[in-house]
């Protein structure tokens, strides 16, 4: 009798750290560990490349939000990024949301610059002041076929 | 079926206003660019291109809401008298930076792609320059007030009033209006 109830106490606390596990796994999956009350809002980008859900929003380089999903608009083939930021900010209707990289290579994330606005975005709102992410691949292949256009003119000057 | 043919027939309505408005503000930038470009082509050198050019800028680019979004949210502790130094300042900068970028006697070859509504008052338009050889992706951001003006650039994803902003932001961090305008003053007097 005794042992049944000690194995019952053990299975029980096994199943509850299992369940904790996988809460955890989940919650740092989706990036939605944010302390506080949060809402939603929506910021427009030409290019999303390299962001994913669960990338961090930052403002002022402190943690403000996370990403909670991307999708396409299909009307004009751009980037619809959602943004569950916390409640205690307010920002500007003019603010701005830039795709950033740490470092050269490193991850992608949203910097959220506010703007001059006496007027406050709504939750379920969008920016639309959007810088997206720079393709470095495609400024470099620039850089090299301008270099090869400039040769050309040096060669036959007019 | 009534509520149908009046869902269906105000979406027509608010579609053919989007396209209308549209095809006004791509109409208004492809005028403004032709425009500067022949100013630029008949210029000598870069100074007197930033003197003929200014005029025409100054009625299709909205430099006040420009300048306000540049300074960001330090903008509302700017007095009347400052934001108008500033706006001036700001104008004098971006004119003269961007004509030292342009050669006399080169025409930019421009195309322009469908032009996009992220929100009702605002269009972007994207389009691709060939200038001396290398090609730009630039959009050229504009918002109806009241009447369509640009109000910013972005130049290979790059925009330029958040570019001005992070500046702008770390000057009002350390020394408030005064330390922005100063700052200005400084860029617009050193040479190019």
């Amino acid at each position: 009798m005794k042992n049944t109830k000690l194995e019952l106490s053990v299975g029980l606390f096994v199943v509850l750290g299992i369940a904790a596990i996988i809460y955890l796994t989940i919650q740092v999956g989706t990036g939605s560990m944010l302390s506080g009350d949060t809402y939603l809002i929506e910021s427009r980008f030409a290019n999303a490349g390299g962001l994913h859900s669960g990338s961090t929003v930052l403002l002022a380089g402190v943690t403000v939000g996370r990403v909670e999903g991307i999708r396409m608009e299909s009307s004009d083939y751009s980037a619809i990024v959602t943004l569950r930021v916390l409640s205690t900010l307010r920002l500007p209707t003019d603010s701005m949301a830039s795709i950033k990289t740490t470092g050269l290579i490193g991850d992608k994330f949203v910097s959220l610059s506010p703007g001059a606005d006496d007027t406050y975005l709504e939750p379920g709102s969008r920016i639309t002041l959007t810088e997206s992410a720079v393709d470095l691949e495609s400024l470099i292949g620039k850089m090299a076929f301008g270099s090869v256009e400039k040769e050309k003119a040096q060669q036959d000057p007019k | 079926m009534r509520s149908l043919s009046l869902i269906l027939a105000s979406f027509a309505l608010a579609h053919g206003h989007l396209s209308a408005s549209t095809l006004e503000a791509e109409k208004f930038l492809k005028k403004a660019v032709t425009e500067v470009a022949q100013i630029a082509d008949h210029s000598q050198n870069s100074s007197a291109l930033a003197a003929s050019v200014r005029p025409v800028l100054m009625n299709v680019i909205s430099f006040e809401l420009m300048t306000r979004r540049a300074v960001g949210p330090g903008w509302r502790e700017f007095t009347e008298a400052q934001k108008k130094e500033a706006t001036d300042l700001f104008a004098t900068l971006i004119i003269r930076t961007y004509s030292s970028k342009f050669t006399p006697g080169e025409f930019p070859e421009i195309t322009y792609k469908p032009a996009i509504v992220p929100a009702p008052g605002r269009v972007e338009i994207p389009t691709r320059i060939l200038y001396r050889g290398s090609q730009y992706e630039v959009i050229y951001r504009q918002e109806d007030s009241v009447a369509w003006r640009i109000t910013d650039v972005v130049i290979e994803g790059v925009s330029l009033i958040a570019t001005y902003r992070t500046q702008f932001d770390s000057q009002f961090k350390q020394g408030g209006a005064p330390a922005v305008i100063s700052a200005l003053k400084k860029s617009v007097a050193t040479p190019q």
